[in-house]
């Protein structure tokens, strides 16, 4: 047998413990959108799984208006295999205009379509052509994942509806801004995190189109992305492509800063970091920001007394595993805000290989002070291997990871906060971890995981 | 003479080829009882043609909702078995199965006092270029790493979409690596697309552990051994069972290797619904002389007297068990006279798996609950056995009365909605996701029936009661939530109330620009 690539790690192509979808799972990202609604052309099971998967035991998200058993799908039989499912496709988009109640219909296929080779794109332009709201996105299963996925529909609807529907594309509209951040549903906690991004953006005095979940005004206002000023993209990779495609469609530049910001001092920077690059709402951002730092330290300042002087031990050290928007967020928050001990970081998301030293340069500047190295794995059988072999000083630590650790984080008899999918131990509705409210709620939640051990 | 399961070709047989399973299906129970014709599909040679009146129509229309594959089904029994893994030949998104029977695996392993732990799957990951140039590589790595990691005691394959549409031959790999690691390599064909339901799921499992697990020289009989086919619901069987001093075997789920190859031990086979013990329980029978026992559904006071009874006849322990029925009786009698009493007037609706939903409707009728409406997600005419006291459907009808308004219907939500138009009930009962999210924005509580064995035998009745009451109680969060949400199905749709009404005119979903153009407009305005 010829050997197979293998990693510094021992990664092979096996995936035990997986902690991401398929491209197909980015059926969610069209969830996400109010007003939005998927069409699936795939197999029976392909919906059901990455629904129960990424919306359900991962923080029971729920699957809304568009998403769960709500999703039409062709469920894919022997005979579309064999004949081909372009009619099968073509009698469900029908049907589905004629019981569902949508503003804008995302057509994606999973694997099965993609070998038989149904062109779905002259499906859906048929309907296309008769002024129905729908684009197609090729995201058969084997293409990527969910990550992938996401700015394939992203891309989509920009050129397939957007781009024909907008009015006044080259009219910019001052102040607007289109934030490309979190992946919908596959982030945990995307929701209260959207949230609170567009409540401080707005704070600094931002327009701010957030294009999913509850803050977003859903299809109307994807219609208005050509007239932002910018793009912003939160986080180490995801966004930029969809951010490029921006910048050479309509004109608009855009800045990237990779880290999604948790707790006053990041989101400080973050905000003035926009504010210098629009050279824009200088006052207000630090206006807003003087206000935040007040009810922000106000807690900080009761919470003090407890991170001073509990008596019963709290964890030093920590590792993270997870995604990497989440991954460095929460180490520039450790070590940053609180103090604590780096001792191992896996990114699990798949990160595409070029974005992939950048990130650890990111790492390697925690602090002034503070270094440290970063993995990449996908494998849960690698990430366990990983943290077994952790250093961690003369205390178990803190591991910020999915459910798949709370096996090795008994093992190590540490403590285990689920942050990353999946997530099926915490229920989830509008919690958030980043920005200034969030960063009180994960203080909260780390601390409650940590002294709760001892009941 | 029924055609016998054949265990000689790796792949198993399509549901709907042995049995004729239909997954769309409107009528009464009697209605679906006479076209099915149970007993004369049992005594002919299953797949032989129709001959004229066990002809069952099926309805088939151009909508449909993301439903299961069988594949999953292969997850939540063979992904299930406490010392093997299961390697998933197929691209990630086929992995999103983990994240769900990791978390059913967990809580199964509480319920049943095991240390909990995580699910072991290997999926082999599979890119654009595997799908060009095979994997056949990858799956023996992944085989490799499956039995380096863990040392299991045997090795699943299941199947995909996409290795099944490629040609990969997964058997002949899995033979070579069993003579080469001297474990069962086990390869199971679930691809989605290959059945239109998700059952034959359980039966390629089954087929797999038939050929290669269950042990074909037994070493030694047990003649108070019972094999249970359950799921990972909690330990209901050893306590029924000690009265008649039968010890439990519990397959698939939860069950080690050895506790799967011993069923060949077995003094008789049992299930708690024939959609799931159909095939394996007829196997063990056929291919191994472990006796199946052939009776009704251990539901409500008659399916459990049958059921119980013919344990004992099998067993030979008829001595024992007519003491304890009575005793059962007297017991459970005046706690389901005072469930009675509560539930008086209330009306409940089934959606769940076939024979299983035979069996739930029992149980509330038992409890005094109207049952006028009820769903299947699909239907097998007849089971493995073909014998007619499996005829669970037939024994529905006959015991307890047919349900009028019954429909096969493979988890569609956009169809229950007419259905609970037509039938009003004050809960449901449901196994599968899906259907109670509809229900709960309609104000209409469902029992999720986790723990698969929560309505057998004598106390499933005071369970399944206990139970109503709970979710009754939660109508005030349904109530609340009805006044509160949008339904995504258009006005068109709510008023129809043939919920099958685009099978049987499809051209009324034909599109029709000028009415959507009008539509867009009129939702612009409003």
């Amino acid at each position: 047998m010829p050997k197979l690539k293998q990693n510094k790690n021992g990664q092979t192509n096996s995936i035990n413990q997986v902690r991401y979808g398929c491209a197909l799972g980015a059926l969610h990202s069209v969830v996400a959108i109010p007003g939005a609604m998927p069409i699936t052309h795939c197999g029976p099971g392909c919906v059901d799984k990455q629904y129960m998967s990424l919306a359900f035991y991962n923080g029971f998200q729920g699957g809304g208006y568009a998403g769960g058993a709500v999703t039409p799908s062709s469920n894919l039989q022997e005979k579309d295999v064999v004949f081909g499912g372009a009619k099968h496709l073509d009698q469900l988009i029908a049907a589905s205009l004629k019981i569902m109640e949508a503003d804008l219909f995302v057509v994606l296929n999973g694997c099965i379509p993609e070998i038989v080779g149904d062109d779905i794109g002259a499906v859906v332009a048929r309907y296309q052509a008769q002024g129905v709201p729908i684009v197609s996105a090729e995201t058969g299963g084997f293409k990527g994942n969910n990550f992938t996925g996401h700015e394939i529909v992203t891309e989509a609807i920009i050129e397939q509806y957007v781009d024909k529907y907008a009015r006044n594309k080259d009219q910019k509209q001052k102040g607007l801004i289109n934030v490309w951040s979190e992946l919908p549903f596959q982030n945990t906690f995307w929701r209260g995190d959207l949230t609170e991004l567009k409540r401080i953006l707005e704070g600094a005095g931002w327009q701010v189109n957030i294009l999913f979940g509850y803050g977003s005004k859903g299809v109307q206002e994807w219609l208005t992305i050509p007239r932002a000023e910018f793009n912003l993209v939160v986080g180490p990779w995801l966004g930029l492509r969809t951010a490029k495609l921006l910048e050479k469609k309509y004109g608009q530049p855009y800045l990237h800063l990779p880290v999604l910001p948790i707790g006053a001092k990041q989101a400080a920077e973050f905000l003035r970091a926009i504010a210098a690059f629009a050279k824009e709402n200088e006052v207000q951002t630090e206006k807003f920001i003087k206000e935040e730092e007040k009810e922000y330290y106000y807690y900080m300042e009761y919470f003090t007394d407890f991170y001073a002087e509990y008596w019963w031990g709290l964890p030093a050290s920590y590792a993270v595993v997870g995604d990497a928007a989440y991954n460095l967020a929460l180490n520039k928050f450790l070590v940053n805000q609180l103090g604590l001990i780096p001792a191992l970081q896996i990114i699990t998301d798949c990160t595409p290989e070029k974005y992939r030293e950048a990130i650890g340069e990111q790492y390697k500047h925690l602090a002034e002070d503070v270094s440290a190295e970063v993995e990449f794995a996908e494998d849960g059988y690698i990430v366990g291997k990983l943290l077994r072999e952790g250093q961690y000083g003369h205390k178990p630590p803190i591991i910020f990871g999915t459910t798949w650790e709370r096996d090795i984080a008994k093992e190590l008899k540490g403590h285990i906060v689920e942050v990353s999918y999946p997530v099926s131990y915490d229920v989830v509705l509008n919690k958030t971890y980043i920005g200034y409210r969030g960063a009180l709620t994960l203080l909260e939640t780390i601390f409650t995981t940590a002294i709760s051990k001892s009941a | 003479m029924p055609k016998k399961i054949n265990l000689d070709i790796a792949s198993v047989e399509q549901r709907e080829q042995r049995l004729g399973t239909i997954i769309a299906w409107d009528g009464t129970t009697e209605e679906l009882h006479r076209a099915s014709s149970y007993e004369e599909r049992g005594k002919r040679e299953r797949g032989s043609g129709c001959g004229g009146n066990c002809r069952l129509c099926e309805l088939s229309g151009p909508f449909t909702q993301g439903s299961v594959c069988s594949e999953q089904m292969v997850e939540c029994q063979a992904g299930n078995v406490r010392d093997a893994v299961l390697i998933q030949h197929a691209p990630i998104g086929c992995g999103g199965g983990q994240v769900e029977y990791n978390s059913i695996y967990r809580n199964g392993l509480a319920m049943r006092g095991y240390k909990v732990e995580n699910i072991r799957i290997i999926n082999t990951n599979l890119q654009e270029s595997d799908m060009v140039f095979g994997a056949a590589d990858k799956l023996r790595q992944s085989i490799d790493d499956a039995f380096g990691r863990f040392q299991p005691q045997a090795i699943f394959v299941a199947s995909s979409c996409a290795t099944g549409i490629i040609g990969e031959d997964i058997e002949s790999v899995a033979d070579e690596k069993e003579a080469e690691l001297g474990v069962p390599v086990i390869p199971l064909s679930c691809e989605g697309f290959r059945s239109k339901h998700w059952s034959t799921g359980f039966d390629a499992t089954q087929h797999g552990i038939l050929r290669q697990i269950v042990r074909k020289a037994p070493r030694k009989k047990q003649e108070d051994l019972v094999n249970v086919i359950n799921l990972w619901g909690s330990d209901v069987f050893t306590p029924l069972l000690k009265n008649l001093n039968l010890r439990v075997n519990y397959v698939v789920d939860l069950a080690s290797v050895e506790e799967l190859a011993q069923m060949s031990e077995a003094a008789a086979t049992v299930g708690f619904c024939y959609t799931l013990s159909s095939y394996l329980a007829a196997a063990l029978e056929q291919h191994f002389g472990v006796p199946e026992v052939k009776a009704p559904m251990p539901y409500g006071f008659e399916g459990t007297d049958a059921w119980l009874r013919e344990l004992a006849k099998v067993t030979h322990r008829e001595h024992l068990v007519e003491d304890f029925i009575r005793r059962e009786h007297e017991r459970v009698k005046p706690r389901i006279a005072e469930l009675k009493e509560k539930l008086r007037g209330v009306k409940g609706f089934v959606a769940t798996g076939s024979a299983y939903a035979h069996g739930l409707v029992q149980v509330l009728r038992e409890l005094d609950v109207t049952v006028d409406g009820s769903l299947t997600f699909h239907h097998d005419p007849v089971y493995d056995s073909g014998d007619s006291r499996e005829d669970s459907l037939g024994h529905l009808n006959e015991h307890y009365g047919q349900v009028k308004n019954f429909h096969v219907s493979n988890r569609q939500q956009y169809q229950l909605y007419a259905f609970l138009q037509e039938n009003k009930p004050d809960f449901l009962l449901i196994r599968h996701n899906g259907l109670a999210p509809l229900a709960s924005r309609l104000g209409i509580p469902a029992a999720p029936l986790g723990d698969e064995h929560i309505a057998v035998g004598y106390d499933g009745m005071i369970n399944l009661g206990e139970t109503i009451l709970e979710i009754m109680a939660h109508k005030k969060f349904h109530d609340d939530i009805r006044r509160h949400v949008k339904l995504p199905y258009k006005k068109w749709w709510l008023e129809q109330k043939d919920a099958y009404i685009l099978a049987r005119q499809p051209e009324l979903a034909a599109f029709d620009a000028e009415e959507y153009r009008k539509e867009r407009k009129e939702a612009a305005h409003a």
